[in-house]
């Protein structure tokens, strides 16, 4: 991982380690980054498969999504392969879903907007260490294969999105849009979270693997990165009336 | 660590976390996720304080969404070691 990019950068914690621990904390932020992208394409090849042949999915977004569903299996062999392989273990998830009542097509909107923050958080990672020569030659692979997919996919996720926006949101009601716009901000919080991961900071040999996290979460220069690795995800998302104004992660 | 430590720690949790003022009544049994004090996007912070808490790693995989009714529910579910 590109030491700008690990979780802690730009923190007097991480600036106290040494270069051994520096080292040794990439492998497990890479492991950590590959596992979380793997278990946000989870819940969404989940969501696609259950779309295909709906009658609500015309049959070129059905085609499309036979190749999206294919494509995000063949990434979670490859990151659970690199995770298994040099760490162990993949990391796990510890989200619950919870029944809930929805509007008229907020379902379908929410779904969408889900694929956005996993695929362009993970997007903004992949092309920077594509490009980091300082980086393993395999670890970039990984990416660069990675990101080539995920253009077409984002492609096809911004379309569809902004249609599924046109469709539904002028129909619902000014509270369920204020609900949504609140359940977004704070979904885009809580997918950042598990960037600092304490399992990942323990494995690494980092002791208070709990507070590292917090300290992160409350420290300025991580929250700038997390500002700029968001920016194009909340510019889109601040165009389709999704978000009111830029949130505060 | 005692349990009403424990019960203390995750009150106080919740307090800092809530969405709306808890109530004066508010308790050990009061549901958190069905009055909308907590949402199930608090779940995993929540999950990674409880597992400070007790120092060990919950099983992911059985994370149930009833442990998260009320504080007895998560005291039972992730800190009474059978």
């Amino acid at each position: 991982m590109p030491p700008e990019l690990i979780s802690i950068f730009g923190t007097p914690f991480y600036e106290a380690l040494s270069d051994k621990q520096r080292k040794r904390l990439s492998l497990f932020e890479i492991g950590n980054f590959f596992s979380l992208v793997l278990q946000g394409e989870r819940p969404l090849v989940q969501g696609l498969v259950h779309r295909l042949y709906l009658k609500s999915s015309s049959c070129e977004v059905t085609e499309y999504l036979h190749h999206f569903v294919d494509e995000e299996n063949k990434h979670m062999v490859m990151f659970g392969e690199f995770c298994n392989r040099y760490l162990g273990k993949v990391y796990p998830e510890k989200k619950i879903a919870l029944a809930r009542d929805y509007s008229k097509g907020e379902e379908e909107v929410a779904f969408f907007c889900k694929v956005m923050v996993v695929e362009e958080l993970g997007d903004y990672y992949n092309v920077l260490i594509d490009r980091d020569e300082r980086v393993d030659p395999l670890v970039r692979q990984i990416n660069r294969v990675h990101h080539v997919d995920e253009a077409r996919h984002l492609a096809f996720g911004r379309v569809h999105l902004a249609e599924l926006c046109e469709r539904h949101v002028p129909q619902w009601s000014p509270e369920t849009l204020a609900g949504f716009r609140a359940w977004l901000a704070e979904y885009l919080r809580a997918s950042w979270g598990d960037y600092y991961n304490p399992t990942m900071y323990r494995d690494a040999g980092l002791a208070d693997s709990y507070d590292v996290r917090q300290m992160a979460l409350n420290h300025p220069a991580c929250a700038a990165q997390r500002a700029r690795a968001s920016a194009k995800l909340v510019k889109y998302f601040v165009k389709t009336g999704l978000l009111a104004e830029e949130p505060r992660l | 660590m005692q349990e009403h430590e424990v019960r203390t720690k995750l009150r106080d949790w919740i307090a800092k976390r809530a969405k709306k003022p808890l109530t004066a009544g508010f308790n050990d049994e009061t549901p958190v996720l069905e009055l909308g004090i907590l949402s199930s996007l608090d779940i995993v912070e929540f999950v990674l304080f409880i597992e400070n808490l007790r120092g060990d790693e919950v099983d992911a995989d059985n994370i149930q969404p009833e442990a998260f009714t009320n504080i007895s529910t998560l005291y039972s579910a992730f800190f009474e070691r059978t």
